[in-house]
Parts: C-alpha cells; structure tokens; sequence
C-alpha cells in the first residue's frame, strides 16, 4: 500500500472548515479528558485512603441531653455498663467526637511551654481506655491508657489530664527528627505522649485528617457524648437497633440525636468526591462520544460527497483497502494535528488548575494515554464510513446521476 | 415567508434523520449539562435576600489570639462569630433600625397530643429581630414581641417541617408544648422556609451552610437562662496560664466566639454611626487589654457575606467550566455536520438564487431550519437537564457536600436553558447559513 | 428587450487566466426566439450566465429591458431575476423533496405573491404543459420530460419577459425534445423572448435566429429571418408588465 500524501492534503483543504472544526473538538475533549481522568484519579486516591478504622463492625449514639437537669456524667456510666454487658459486643466507649464526620474539636499544639513557637493544629478526640480497641486502631508505640487515668466529667471540678496519645501523623508532626514518646506537649495544659497509634482519620474531614490527639477524658460538658460500640462480626445492625431502643429510654432528660453505622458515616464522607468523580466521567464519556459522532459525521460526509471521485479511484484499479486505508490516513491527519493542539491546551490547563485548584502537576502518562485513546476511539468512529467507501462500485463513475 | 422557512425547514430536517437526531442530540446533551451545573452553581452562589442587600449587615470583631490569626490561610479576616460578652454589648446599641443574634442549642420537643417520646429538635436561639429582619413568613401566627426577648417569655416558633410532624400541620398557635421540658407557648408557625444558601448563618462547615435547619425558635437568652452550651460551630482560644473551660459561666465570659450577629442599617448614614459605635467599643476593651490583634471591624452585607465564606465549592467551578467545554465541543460538532449539511445542499440553494431568492432569503431560509433545531435541543435539554438535575440529586442524597441539595430546578433554570441553546446554536448555525448565503447563483446549475 | 456591449469575462485561478467571452456584443429584441450555438468551451454558458444576471462580467454594458443591469447589487440582480427572467436547464434542477406544485412555487415565493394568485398561476402554467394532473408529485416520480415540463411551467409561472434555456433538452430522448421545443415555441408565440442554448443544429434550425459563439466572440450574426424582422417594429411594453 502506497500513501501518497499530497492528495490526502488537497482532499482536506477542500473541505478545509469540517477538517477544522473536528480538530478543534478533538483538541478540546483531549484536553479535558486527560484533566478530568487526572482530577478523577486524585478523588479517588482520596476515596481510596484507607481510615484507619474498623468501619464493619462499629456504629455510634449521639446523645444529648434535653435540659440542664441532664446528668451527663450518671448517663454515660449507666450507658457504657448497659452496652458493655450486652452480648456480642467487643468493646464500648464513650466520646466527644465522632470521627469520619466532622463533629468534633480541633485544637493547637506546642512542643515549647507557653505557647511558643510553631503551632501544630489537630483534632482533638476524649475517650477512655477502651477507645483505640473500640475504633480498631492499633499502638505502634507506647502503652494505652490506663483506668486509672481517665478523668471523668465532673460539672466544674474537672481535672486536667496530663497524658496523651498521638497519631504517627502528628507525632511525626511535632517530632520531625526524634521519638516523640515520652515527650511533653503544650495546647492549653501540658500532657505526656505515652502512646503513639497508628493513623486514622479524625472527626476534622479537613485536610491532614490524620493527626488526632486522643485525652483520656470523658466527655459531658456540653451536655452531650457520643458512644462508639463495636460489635464482633455480624452483629452490628441488630445490636444498633436493640441499643438505640434502649438508651433512647433510659434517660428521663436525654436523647439519641442520632444512631448511624461508620460505614454510613464513611460513605457520607467520602461521597462528595466520589460523586464529583462520577459526574466528571459522566460529562467527559459524553463529551468524547459527541466527538465521535463528529468525526463520524465528517467521514461520512466526505465519503458521501467523494462517492464518484472513489468509484473512478476503484475503476482504476484501487483496492477496497487503499480506499478504507485513504479515508483512516486523512482521518489520523485530522487526529494528529488535534492531538497536538490538545496536548497544548491540556498542560495549559493542567497548569492552571494546578494554580487555582490545588490539583496536582499533571502526569505526562495521562496525556499519553489520553491521546492513544482518542486517537484510537477517533479511527473507530471513521471506520464504518470508511468501509462503507470501499463498499462503493467502479461502475458508479460512469453512471451520470 | 417565516412559515415558508418553517416548512422547508421540517422537510430538509426529516430528509436526514440520523443527522438531525445526532445534531439535535448533541445540542441536548450539551445544553443539559450546562443547566445541570448552572442550576446548581448559581443557586449555591445567589443571594436569597437580594433585596435586602443594602440595608443587612453581618458584624465581625477581630476578638482572637493575638499571637495567630483565626484563620491562617486568611490572616487579615476575623472570626465570622462574636463572643458572648462582645454579641451581648453590640446588641444593646439602638443605633440599628433592627438587630439580632443567633446561635443553636440542644432542644427536646414533647407534650404534643399523641406523642409518647421527646423528639430532638436542633433549636436556634435568636432574637425577634431574626423574623423581621430576614422576611421569615409564617404560616399560622407570627414573631415573638420585643418583650419575649426581654424576659425571656416562654413563647417557641415551630418550622414548617416540626409543625406537621407534631400537629399534622393544623394550627398549633396558642397550644403549650414542652421545649426542654419546660412549659412554651406556640406563638408562630413558619411557612415552609429554607432559603439556600444559608446566608444568616454560614457556620458548621460542610453540612452547615446548606445542611438540616433549625426546628424550632426561642428567644436567645433562654441559652443563658437554662445554660444551654451551643451546638453549633464554636471556636474557642485560651491565653496561656488561663484556667480551661468548664461551666456555663466560663463560656460566657471566655473568648469563644460562637453568636453570629446581625443588624439592619437602612441609611449609609446609619451605618457610619454604628461602625463608630463598634470602634469605640472595640477601642474601650483595646485599652482594657482585649482585643491585642489589629483592629478589623466589620460590616458585610449578605453578598459580601456569601464570598467571604466561599460558598460556591471549587468542584462546582470546575464542574460548570467542564459543562461549558463540553457545550462548545458539542456545538462545534453542530457546526460541522450543519456546514457538512448545507454545503451538500448548495446546489439547491444554487437553484433557488437563479429563480430569484437574494442571499438574505436564503441566509434566512438555513437560519431558520437551525432554529428549528435550536429549539428542539433545547426542549431535549431542558428534559434531560430535569432529569440530571434529579440524577445529582439522588448521588447527593447522602452527601455532606451542599452540591446536590440546591440541584433544583427554577424558571430561571428554564430561562437560562432557552436562552443558551437558543443563543449558542443560532451562534453555531450562523456561519454554515451564511456560507450557504454566499452560493454563487451560477456555480451548480449546470454540473450535477 | 436584451443588448450587450463589449461584454468581457475573464476567470482567474492561481495559475492560469481564462478569456471567457471578449468583448461580445449582441442584441435581441423583444419577442424573439433566438438560438445560441458553439462549440464546447466557446462561451455559451458564460454568455447565459451573465445575460440571466447568475454572473458578473469584467467590463463592457448590459441593458435588460430598457435598463442599464451591468453594476447592480447582488439583491437587485435577484429581483430582476425573479421578475423577469425564467431559467430552463439541461438538469432540470427541481428541487427532489418538494412536490410538483411546490417547485413551481418557488419563484412565486421570493416575489411575496399572495396565496390565490400563486395558486392561480402555478395550475394555469401546469395547465399549459399539461401537468396540472400531477400537482402532488414529486420529481423522482416522473419521466424526464415531465420534469423538464415541471421546469417550464416554474419557468413561465411568474410571466417573465426572458427564458433563458440551457441545453433543455440534452438530457432527452429526440420525441421528448420535440415536444419542449414545442412548448418553447408556444411560450414564443405569447410574446416571451426566449433565448436557447444549444449545440444540437436541428434545434437550433427552428429558432428565429441563429448566434454563434465561438472563443468568447459573436462569430457571426446570420440573416434575420423574415418573422423577426417584422417583429422589430413591435417595440410596445409587453401587456403582462
């Protein structure tokens, strides 16, 4: 097969507006495509990072007292004896934050007195003894709490604790270069790091959602506490039901705000960038489908408008492939040049997103790929009018229409 | 000779099909996506109290940490929220037209006829000023009076919502309910009110600005009466060496801010006087050794308001920007099958310009033929434009983020539909129908 | 009723310049049945071109009707087209997707004819090639010489005072080519001026007059036959104007 290019060129100038009009499309929905499949693979990167908690077999009550004869303190001890004696349930606690949702406290830390020098933010996150079980987190460093060191709530006297445990993230944080066990830290008292646990996400869905302060204190000053229960495995759903049953009428003056699956909670935090992940597919599928459509819109024309040129093309002795192979070739010109200009446009618009979104640089294996594809998908779409041409008789260049 | 154009139109538009449905599909699609995103957009972005622009204010006092700003990203912008002792001292000035404070507590709604438990009711603390000020309607009954706030009076106000799950809707006015186990009055029941976004109060993060709203109204200084700590968005700061938070009292007196204030100035003159007012108060706790960060007194108007707190998210710019490229994809596609299509008609077009039709009448004649198209997209858009908006809103159903909750559709999402595919498509069809205008008269009679 | 004067068409491309017509010079009076004929390449169909206003030429005068037509705009051109000239061609070119009634419609359009006198005058011109039975046809549903038919009765729905025929019957069999030369002769007899193209001797024959073009020039202008002589005198506006 011989590619004579110089025809191929005359054939394009003649229709030279359709020609770019389709390389203007094909710069376009290469540009996007390759932003968007970029910007689709960072959420889901997001979705994808694991929580670093037992979301299977957990779930949470939010109670909240409804007046200010609501003993907090009585409520959450009669709630985690109730809880801790059903069967089937491996461990209780009791909080004031509830992670993966946002509902919770953030605070600064120092690592000089007095509130010197570079301030770390966290979320800040109470719990007893049973709460690193009760979340599925492991040590990494360090022991647990004890009983003994849990402050209870107390309206008005309560005690400052003096121990802490922190997440790798922030002890990594605060500690660049040393082990930060053992080290005392400052937010509004100092606190000892007896701990370090392994990275979870937090109740702040702010980004580093990973650095967590855990206190052993109990919550209630609010007049609201949050129990985190996890259940062995199977059991978390009936469990919910009986619990939320229960507790909703054991207090005279308290409520259950709400009862919900971590799994449900993870599903909400994660949905805002699974769903803009999903409408980015949606529109960029679509997008290169209607390009599709043009280049089959455009072959089909030309096809259409050369029939005579290509019956007298096979009366002379062309063969159905250069025929099919004439209209591919034209077609991968058209391809070509917008795939050039696209890669233009994409960094251009990589750039600025990397600017103004916070999107990382674009990686060059997007653009390539992105262009192999519509490359590919655009000799597709040329592909059934192509054959079509070669399907055309010789005798139709003799026939007068 | 429109309704000439019309039916050449139809005709020319049913001899290829396939091309139409393809064009008439490309438009759709592309105009779907826009309204989908604009809808969404613009209703995340607009001002529901438009026209109370000039005459609203938010007041913001820079009352933080003097060693870091509250927001580290933004060092020059003061907390959105004020603290007790500063929101109670503003509040006190006579200078605003109306005023008022807001903040949320913990509320348990029971006593209804037939209710066997107490239901948790998120309850905003406000001031009557709130109804006034923001054109709340009511359904049955209305605002508290002055005095309520004064007393405090027991007096509550229903939601729309509230109202129908403990009344069955019917008018609950006059009856006594047990707001926290306390005997209140019902003294008004909203009509349905949920304006989006959330302007009077943008606190809460991602669920706040567009999230759940309050349930019932009771005025502010029953927080304080029956020490309710708030439930809403608080930011607190310690000085070192100060004592940690514990009681009731301790919060009111403490820097945490955590009451959004408004007040309503309806003349400029108005507003200097209460800015004064709030300089001179800021200057008298300054030399009173608070407030050690830089002065940032301010007052915002709802507009301001809304871009202060970047209520339209990112993803919704990025989504809107996508829609529009992929608008213009779609029409350079019409663009090129119409010319593609126009051109192969040309000898016709040819023949018409010998019988005597100027370029204008044929210029007109594809003008025509491409609003035929123009609105048939549009119709199609407009449908699966409905239908994406109900897709969003189903895939945020369960979603923290506000993008979903606004996806309703409004005459101003239908306008916008019109007008874009109408506008965008005659753009698109313009230069095929005028390259078609330019057919020499003489060029495809003879060869054919 | 037509005079040119040193008409000269020149057409450029990149490479080469063509010398379509060269300073022509011709005159037909009101009423006469004239044919054009040349070889091949000669000129004929610019000369058409330029005398049913489809065509600009580069210099020279052209009078229409009594009025100077060589610099008007492409609007005016149209006007006039549509009022005064009626095109036959070798293709016919109707329009496929509308029916017979409608083809002939077209012209009456453009001129913004009310609904009854465009009915009027669409069947009375059907009428007259015998077609008026067909009205709801369309083109692909009739023989050639129906078409070319459908084309006169478009041609002389809007009374024009010139057809201009290319070739009209080139793409017919010899019995259907008589037959239009028939028609053209009856529109002849109306008072219609019309202006044949023609290479085809036999056709040319019974015209009034023949012309022949040859490399962009009027070669010669043979003897006027006696009927156009006696008609030369008829210089009073057609009745139809």
């Amino acid at each position: 097969m011989s590619l004579n290019l110089r025809p191929l060129l005359s054939a394009l100038r003649r229709n030279p507006t359709g020609a770019l009009l389709v390389t203007l499309q094909v710069s376009i929905t290469l540009a996007v495509l390759v932003n968007a499949a970029w910007v689709v693979h960072q959420r889901i990167m997001r979705i994808e990072q694991p929580t670093g908690i037992n979301t299977r077999d957990t779930f949470v009550l939010q109670i909240s007292g409804s007046s200010n004869q609501f003993n907090a303190a009585a409520a959450e001890s009669e709630d985690l004896a109730y809880l801790r004696g059903l069967p089937g349930i491996v461990s209780a606690t009791v909080s004031d934050g509830v992670p993966l949702t946002g509902d919770g406290g953030n605070t600064g830390v120092w690592i000089e007195p007095g509130q010197q020098g570079q301030v770390t933010l966290t979320s800040e996150l109470g719990m007893d003894q049973d709460g690193l079980k009760t979340l599925g987190v492991r040590l990494i460093a360090g022991r647990n709490f004890r009983a003994d060191e849990i402050q209870p709530y107390v309206p008005g006297k309560q005690a400052p604790a003096s121990e802490a445990i922190v997440t790798e993230s922030l002890a990594h944080a605060l500690f660049p270069h040393g082990n930060a066990l053992g080290k005392t830290i400052y937010s509004s008292e100092p606190r000892t790091i007896i701990g370090i646990s392994r990275d979870f996400m937090g109740p702040q869905l702010g980004q580093p959602t990973e650095r967590t302060i855990i206190y052993p204190r109990l919550p209630g000053q609010g007049g609201y506490y949050d129990l985190l229960v996890r259940t062995q495995p199977g059991k978390r759903d009936a469990l919910l039901r009986l619990a939320r049953k229960h507790i909703a009428a054991a207090h005279r003056y308290g409520v259950v705000v709400d009862a919900r699956t971590f799994a449900q909670n993870n599903r909400r935090r994660d949905s805002g960038n699974r769903n803009v992940a999903i409408l980015l597919a949606l529109v960029t599928a679509l997008m290169l489908a209607v390009c599709c459509l043009g280049i089959f819109g455009l072959t089909t024309f030309n096809v259409g408008s050369r029939t005579r040129q290509i019956g007298t093309h096979r009366a002379l002795g062309a063969r159905r492939r250069d025929v099919v192979s004439r209209f591919l070739v034209e077609n991968a010109l058209i391809l070509t040049a917008g795939a050039v200009l696209g890669s233009v446009l994409a960094l251009l618009i990589g750039n600025w997103l990397t600017l103004h979104y916070a999107v990382p640089r674009l990686n060059m294996a997007y653009l390539a790929a992105g262009i192999v594809t519509l490359v590919a998908v655009g000799e597709l779409a040329a592909w059934q009018p192509a054959r079509r041409a070669a399907r055309i008789a010789p005798s139709v260049a003799t026939r007068t229409v | 000779m429109l309704g000439y154009y019309l039916r050449l139109a139809v005709k020319s538009l049913r001899r290829t099909p396939g091309l139409t449905a393809l064009m008439v599909g490309a438009i759709a699609c592309g105009i779907a996506a826009c309204i989908v995103t604009l809808t969404v957009h613009h209703a995340m972005g607009r001002n529901p109290i438009w026209w109370k622009n000039n005459v609203l204010y938010a007041v913001t006092m820079d009352s933080w940490d003097p060693r870091r700003p509250y927001d580290p990203d933004r060092p020059t912008v003061a907390p959105s929220q004020l603290t007790y002792l500063d929101a109670t001292y503003l509040y006190g000035s006579d200078i605003p037209q109306r005023k008022t404070l807001l903040a949320f507590v913990q509320g348990a709604l029971a006593g209804a006829p037939g209710q066997s438990a107490p239901v948790w009711a998120m309850t905003r603390i406000t001031t009557a000023g709130f109804f006034h000020m923001f054109d709340v309607p009511f359904e049955y009954g209305g605002p508290w009076s002055a005095a309520a706030d004064q007393g405090p009076q027991p007096v509550i106000v229903l939601s729309h919502r509230e109202n129908q799950r403990l009344y069955d809707g019917r008018n609950s006015v006059g009856r006594t309910i047990l707001w926290n186990h306390l005997r209140f009055r019902i003294v008004g029941v909203l009509a349905h009110w949920d304006p989006r976004p959330r302007f009077y109060d943008l606190t809460g993060g991602g669920s706040g600005d567009f999230g759940g709203s309050a349930r019932a109204f009771v005025p502010f200084r029953w927080g304080s009466m029956l020490h309710l700590f708030p439930i809403g968005s608080m930011s607190c700061w310690v000085a070192p060496g100060a004592p940690p938070l514990q009681t009731y009292r301790d919060l009111l007196a403490s820097n945490c801010v955590w009451i959004t204030m408004w007040v309503e100035l309806p003349t400029a003159a108005r507003r200097e006087r209460f800015l004064d007012f709030v300089n001179a108060y800021w200057a008298q706790q300054h030399a009173a050794g608070r407030f050690q960060r830089p002065r940032n007194n301010h007052l915002w108007k709802v507009s301001q308001w809304l871009r202060l707190h970047r209520i339209v998210s990112n993803s919704s710019r990025l989504l809107l920007r996508i829609a529009f490229a992929f608008l213009a994809v779609c029409l350079i596609n019409t663009v090129g099958i119409l010319l593609a299509k126009f051109l192969r008609a040309a000898p016709l077009a040819g023949v018409r310009r010998a019988l005597g039709a100027r370029r204008g009448e044929i210029f007109a004649q594809h003008l025509v033929e491409v609003a035929v198209l123009a609105l048939s997209g549009a119709i199609l858009g407009l449908l699966l434009g409905i239908a994406g908006l109900a897709g969003v809103r189903a895939l945020y159903a369960h979603s923290y983020s506000a993008y979903g909750k606004v996806a309703h559709f409004d005459l101003i999402g239908i306008a916008w539909a019109l007008a874009l595919a109408g506008v965008s498509t005659l753009l698109a069809g313009l230069y095929p129908a005028w390259r078609v205008g330019r057919t020499s008269p003489a060029r495809y009679l003879k060869s054919q | 009723m037509l005079r040119m004067q040193d008409i000269s068409k020149i057409y450029r491309t990149d490479l080469i310049e063509t010398h379509a017509l060269r300073a022509l010079s011709l005159e037909v009076r009101d009423g006469e049945f004239v044919a054009v004929s040349g070889p091949s390449g000669s000129g004929k169909t610019t000369f058409l071109n330029i005398a049913g206003l489809l065509e600009t030429f580069d210099s020279g005068t052209y009078e229409l009707d009594g009025r100077d037509v060589s610099r008007l705009s492409d609007d005016a051109r149209s006007r006039i087209r549509n009022e005064k000239i009626g095109f036959i061609f070798q293709s016919f070119n109707l329009i496929p997707d509308l029916d017979i009634f409608d083809n002939v419609d077209v012209p009456l359009r453009y001129r913004r004819m009310k609904s009854p006198e465009r009915r009027k005058r669409i069947e009375s011109s059907l009428e007259l090639v015998g077609l008026a039975a067909r009205m709801k046809h369309l083109p692909a549903q009739l023989s050639g010489g129906q078409q070319q038919r459908v084309a006169i009765a478009r041609a002389i729905a809007g009374d024009p005072a010139l057809i201009l025929a290319d070739e009209p019957t080139g793409n017919l069999d010899s019995l259907m080519a008589r037959q239009i030369m028939d028609l053209l002769e009856k529109i002849n007899a109306m008072g219609t001026t019309v202006i044949l193209v023609t290479h085809d001797p036999e056709l040319a024959r019974r015209a009034e007059r023949n012309i022949h073009i040859v490399d962009g020039v009027v070669l010669d202008a043979p003897a006027q036959t006696p009927a156009s002589q006696r008609q030369t005198a008829a210089h009073a506006p057609r009745a139809a104007e």
